[in-house]
């Protein structure tokens, strides 16, 4: 109805900033993503919960802030009567019977590496008295990471193919939509499998023994289809703007088209669609660690402290369910709540 | 469909081919000497060209054989088919409710929306989308079946009734639940977008009231992408009930896969693959056929 | 004449979010007479449509009307009446017909349901009655086949047909006020003329008034009875319209009245608003001088054209887009091409460009056949022959600043010493077409669509062209716009000796332009000649029926 040449300011990034501060939801929630981040950072450069796999607590340590529980598991050998009385004198048959007094003496002397282990943790221990509250942290550091860089590739890939399918159209986009076909038709979780076995118990399983490319890559892999489908959409409907046409008039390559000229208009939408990614690479990789086949086995993520916390719910203990729980759902509620103020600050209808 | 499945074969059949441990060596097992190691080889054929191996691949799926499983040496057709009606008992009421239970509620939503209800649903649904659906099932399983006893903690028995009504009940309503929030948003937004077309405009000039409009003239063109949006609901589906399948041992394909990739059973794992990718693709034909009946602006080929 | 209908001190603002507000309607009144049509005109952003959707209440969520105004209508204040009442007069007494007819059906609807749909609605009547009496109102609005029309989908129908569905739908209950809303904007010329007429004949039948809103003034001078000329938001001028027409008061309406390029002469600069407001009247300068001869540069022969569509595996179907167009560029002359939309005149310019492939003739610039170059031999001759497109809120990438726009070309073809001597360059260019220095930082949406476009003639010329092609450069511009924009073409045409291909499907605004018109119509030449000589003597019917469409 009203076309209004507004009198706003530069860039293309300032005004959304702009708009995105008013937003008080999107701040808070910007600074609870950024309290994260410094918090993974932290675990990173092994500033915190650089122990969290030692044992520093009795099994099934309680929380602290619940005071002192009985903690039946913790030592077992309670409840097994012992024999009173100070032991029997067998010096007279006994061979090593000089000796106990020097072994004694010298034993005194010799400090134990092993450390009193806690009766009780910040938010409690698991079945080996690991603290959970450390687990917890290294656990989003290491769920976060796999998110974020699972969405990365997946948005690397998803883009290139994407912006090649819907700008060059005819046989490239004909062969790209095939190969879309093909992945789509597969479930995903099938393909996750599929590919985790391969991986796994092939040539590359060793490669990647370590560290957490091999979820990475599975997720990047299973994952780069809905962002190829969304650049391919845009590049389409760009491509036939004419802005574009008048690129190509004046002698603009394809590939200063394809990149120069139409990608920062799709940026926006890459941006929102990348954030969204984030969030639904970490749930996956949630769910595959707790499988067994996400993170390995020596890494702690989320999902492995579900894992564990399946068992430990029977016998009562929750604190491993709800740190994980809590930590995972403050961040995907935070980040979401980001992306959907992200997408309102970068809307350009308001433009 | 054809050049699809074609495609799904070969990804499968290089994907194992290529990146895959020697089969012969994981059949063997650990202690194998290396006549043993050969003669499995030429058992399986592997030392022909990787033409002829494909081949056989191919044949094994169109004549719906695809040898036996290295583990349990039953035919793997055997498998699948004895794994289905579990998983389709589970599948088909989680998909029902889901369109079914979503649809009503987002319309809802949808004509209220912008009032403190429909800001409230949304950052509620916020909050339980970021809660793993492990979670849900966990707790689930904990208080609803384990504590307070409502439904069995797990199990599956033989008559196809008995499954429908004991043992699938809680996996299906956890699956349900746990869906709900985002289908609903998912579906406001469809309902919302058709809001803001010219057409409602005109249906507000002519003196219609706004929930006539809502049911008469936006749900039919929300039904639109409601359906193409069925044929994406499935990969969540099946990853929904695979999971499942495994927390309350039944015993369908989704918990005869994950057995699989647990001892590198490969026949099984691509043969479950190649035939779910052509469910799937049937499933996608069939809303797509649905979908030209709904919108009159598509032509039949 | 009483009225039937009074708007008294409309104030209207939206709430564009973060606290802001925006004005758009600033203490408008008017009063629609009985059983006449009032015409609303007014150029893009005056608010002239939000006013009259004010009286339906029809306006989007986040507008605010002022508690002072009024709309009296049969004695009650339709702003305040209850949506109830409201609801039984929209579609009954007073509706509705908007201007893209395409989006306004509901797709999913069969024609005959959402006519039957109206009068259901407030008649009562049965559906088998109901579906009878839609047949009887699509035959009165002029379908030839009413009973086979009602199963069919909007779709299938074309913009004129799709807009007399509407024009029934609003008719069905025989209301006694229409309120058209630009309903033949987004139409075809000669099929404008048509639903005009079906308007007007529907008046008088029916004995109701028409609230017209359109920026066209000259559109609106056959059809209205009463004229109210609106600019940001207020009322310039109101009265009959052969008042308003012969004597205007206001500058403004006499700007609005004068910048169309008059038919009947060519004179050297055409008139635009600002002469009007600050008190002055039409240019002097005289007539337009052509320079004669044949400084022949750009030579077309034959061009074709024809779209294959894949229709499945191995079928397709061709359409003939362009079919053996020939003509001829010559410095400082203009070839105008003139047709509505389908006749192919874009895919010409395209075609021309190299930006399509032609599928046969030959175009040859300075001896060289354009269309059987390489693409990288092409880019040499991007300098020589540019391209100004008719979109100005899509021809600017959004994301580039002027400046970059600008100077991107001269980079491409090497033009310029070095980076600071290039945004020398464009400094001047801007200065040139009339935009302040400051430009070349800013970016397209801080600019007007006239101010847009004249950015984009600049980068044009950024690569000194001897060729220009003007692919409906003024067609999205408001009429006052359109003026200056028309005499900067002229001016650098004269300064620079530039050959011009004008397109266009305003047979007004060609025939002003060019030294030599070309007719198309679904691909082919119908008729070509002097200006002046189609303007007389029209001798293919087509181009007789696009003359009698042109209003007054």
């Amino acid at each position: 109805m009203h076309a209004l040449a507004q009198p706003e300011s530069e860039s293309a990034w300032l005004s959304p900033w702009r708009r995105l501060r008013r937003d008080r939801i999107g701040m808070i929630s910007l600074g609870v993503v950024l309290a994260y981040f410094a918090m993974i950072l932290a675990a990173t450069l092994d500033l915190v919960s650089r122990d969290w796999s030692r044992e520093v607590g009795v099994p099934y340590a309680s929380p602290s802030f619940l005071g002192r529980q009985p903690n039946p598991e913790a030592s077992p050998a309670e409840g097994v009567p012992r024999p009173g009385g100070a032991p029997p004198d067998l010096s007279a048959v006994d061979p090593l019977a000089p000796k106990y007094a020097e072994w004694a003496r010298r034993t005194a002397e010799l400090k134990s590496g092993e450390a009193e282990r806690a009766a009780s943790l910040p938010w409690g221990g698991d079945r080996w008295g690991r603290d959970v509250l450390d687990k917890a942290i290294k656990g989003s550091q290491v769920s976060i990471a796999v998110g974020v860089a699972a969405a990365l590739c997946a948005t690397l890939i998803g883009t290139l193919l994407g912006a090649m399918a819907g700008f060059h159209g005819g046989r490239a986009d004909d062969l790209l939509e095939w190969v879309y076909n093909v992945f789509t038709s597969i479930p995903g979780i099938l393909l996750v499998f599929a590919l985790a076995a391969v991986l796994r118990s092939g040539w590359l399983g060793k490669v990647f023994a370590e560290g957490i490319w091999m979820v990475v890559i599975i997720l990047a892999v299973t994952g780069w289809t809905g962002m190829y489908r969304l650049v391919r959409a845009e590049y389409l409907k760009h491509r036939a703007r004419e802005y574009v046409r008048a690129a190509e008039a004046i002698g603009a390559s394809a590939a200063s088209r394809m990149f120069a000229h139409i990608l920062p208009n799709v940026s926006h939408v890459i941006l929102i669609q990348l954030s969204l990614l984030v969030v639904a690479f970490i749930k996956v990789e949630v769910i595959l660690s707790f499988l067994g086949l996400g993170v390995p086995v020596d890494m702690v993520s989320w999902g492995t402290m579900l894992a564990e916390a399946q068992t430990e719910l029977v016998i009562g203990k929750w604190w491993q369910l709800t740190a994980a729980t809590a930590f995972m759902a403050v961040f995907l509620t935070a980040f979401s709540m980001l992306t959907d103020s992200l997408r309102d600050a970068l809307d350009p209808r308001l433009r | 469909m054809v050049p699809t499945l074609a495609g799904v074969i070969l990804l499968i059949f290089f994907l194992f081919r290529a990146f895959g441990g020697d089969p012969a060596e994981i059949l063997a097992g650990q202690v194998a000497s290396a006549e043993q190691i050969e003669a499995i080889r030429r058992e399986l054929g592997l030392d022909r060209p990787w033409t002829a191996q494909l081949w056989i691949f191919v044949r094994g799926i169109l004549a719906f054989d695809f040898g036996r499983s290295w583990i349990t040496r039953e035919a793997v057709s055997d498998i699948f088919l004895t794994r289905l009606p579990a998983t389709l008992t589970i599948t088909i009421p989680i998909v029902l409710l889901e369109v079914f239970l979503a649809l009503p509620i987002a319309m809802l939503v949808a004509y209220f929306r912008g009032s403190l209800l429909d800001r409230l649903a949304t950052a509620l649904s916020v909050g339980a989308m970021s809660v793993s659906f492990l979670v849900y099932i966990i707790v689930g399983q904990y208080l609803l079946a384990f504590e307070w006893g409502l439904f069995p903690v797990q199990g599956w028995g033989d008559s196809a009734w008995k499954n429908l009504l004991t043992y699938a009940p809680l996996p299906v309503l956890l699956a349900a639940l746990v869906s709900l929030a985002p289908q609903i948003r998912l579906y406001r937004s469809f309902f919302l977008d058709e809001t803001k077309a010219d057409y409602v405009r005109t249906a507000r000039a002519k003196g219609l009231s706004e929930p006539a409009i809502m049911a008469k003239h936006v749900l039919r063109n929300a039904m639109i992408p409601v359906l193409t949006n069925v044929a994406l609901l499935l990969p969540g589906v099946f990853a929904g009930s695979f999971l499942l399948e495994i927390f309350f041992s039944i015993p369908g394909l989704g918990r005869e896969v994950y057995l699989a990739v647990n001892r590198s059973d490969y026949p099984v794992i691509q043969a479950f693959t190649v035939y779910l990718a052509v469910l799937t693709m049937l499933v996608n034909l069939a809303a797509d056929v649905l979908y030209r009946l709904v919108d009159p602006r598509i032509q039949f080929r | 004449m009483s009225a039937l209908l009074t708007v008294s001190a409309l104030r209207v603002s939206f709430r564009l979010g973060t606290g802001r507000t925006v004005d758009a309607v600033r203490g408008v009144s008017f009063a629609v007479p009985e059983n006449a049509t009032l015409a609303l005109v007014g150029e893009s952003g005056s608010g002239k449509t939000v006013s009259a959707m004010s009286i339906l209440r029809l306006l989007p969520e986040n507008a605010v009307v002022d508690a002072a105004s009024r709309i009296d209508y049969s004695g009650e204040n339709l702003l305040t009446a209850a949506p109830g009442r409201l609801r039984a007069l929209r579609g009954r007494e007073i509706s509705a017909v908007f201007q893209e007819p395409m989006t306004s059906l509901n797709p999913v609807l069969s024609v005959g349901a959402q006519v039957a749909e109206v009068l259901r609605l407030h008649q009562h009547i049965p559906p088998r009655q109901a579906l009878e009496r839609s047949a009887e109102l699509l035959a009165e609005v002029g379908f030839a086949l009413p009973k086979a029309r009602l199963k069919a989908y909007p779709h299938e129908l074309s913009g004129g047909e799709q807009q007399r569905v509407m024009i029934a739908m609003a008719v069905a209950n025989e209301p006694k006020l229409l309120i058209a809303d630009e309903p033949t904007t987004a139409l075809d010329v000669t099929v404008q003329r048509q639903v005009l007429e079906l308007i007007s004949r529907l008046r008088e039948r029916r004995r109701m008034s028409v609230l017209f809103i359109s920026h066209d003034l000259g559109l609106v001078g056959e059809l209205a009875d009463e004229v109210v000329v609106m600019r940001d938001g207020e009322v310039r001028e109101s009265g009959p319209v052969g008042r308003v027409f012969n004597a205007p008061r206001d500058p403004y309406t006499r700007a609005l009245l004068a910048c169309r390029p008059p038919l009947d002469a060519r004179p050297r600069r055409l008139p635009v608003i600002d002469d009007f407001l600050r008190g002055g009247g039409v240019p002097e300068g005289g007539e337009l001088r052509r320079p004669e001869g044949d400084g022949g540069i750009v030579e077309a022969r034959d061009l074709q054209k024809q779209f294959r569509l894949r229709t499945g595996w191995f079928a397709a179907t061709v359409i003939p887009a362009v079919r053996a167009i020939s003509f001829r560029l010559s410095r400082g002359r203009t070839v105008g091409l003139v047709g509505e939309s389908g006749s192919g005149k874009t895919t010409v310019a395209m075609l021309l460009m190299r930006l399509l492939d032609a599928s046969g003739g030959e175009v040859r610039f300075a001896g060289v056949d354009l269309l059987r170059l390489s693409p990288r031999d092409v880019l040499p001759f991007r300098k020589r022959i540019q391209v100004v497109f008719q979109n100005p809120y899509a021809s600017l990438n959004p994301r580039f600043s002027i400046g970059r726009t600008l100077t991107e070309p001269m980079r491409i073809h090497r033009l310029g010493t070095d980076d600071a001597g290039r945004t020398e360059r464009a400094r001047q260019l801007l200065q040139r077409v009339g935009m302040p220095e400051n430009s070349l930082r800013r970016y397209p949406h801080e600019f007007s669509g006239g101010q847009r476009q004249r950015i984009a003639i600049a980068r044009a010329l950024a690569v000194e062209p001897e060729v220009l092609i003007c692919d409906e450069v003024v067609s999205a511009l408001d009429v006052s716009v359109q003026a200056t924009v028309l005499n900067l073409l002229l001016d650098l045409q004269e300064e620079r000796g530039l050959a011009y291909l004008f397109i266009s499907h305003d047979l007004a605004v060609v025939k002003y332009m060019s030294d030599e018109v070309l007719v198309m119509r679904e691909g082919e030449v119908v008729e070509r000649g002097a200006p002046e000589a189609i303007y007389r003597d029209p001798q293919h019917e087509y181009t007789r029926k696009l003359l009698a469409a042109i209003p007054r």
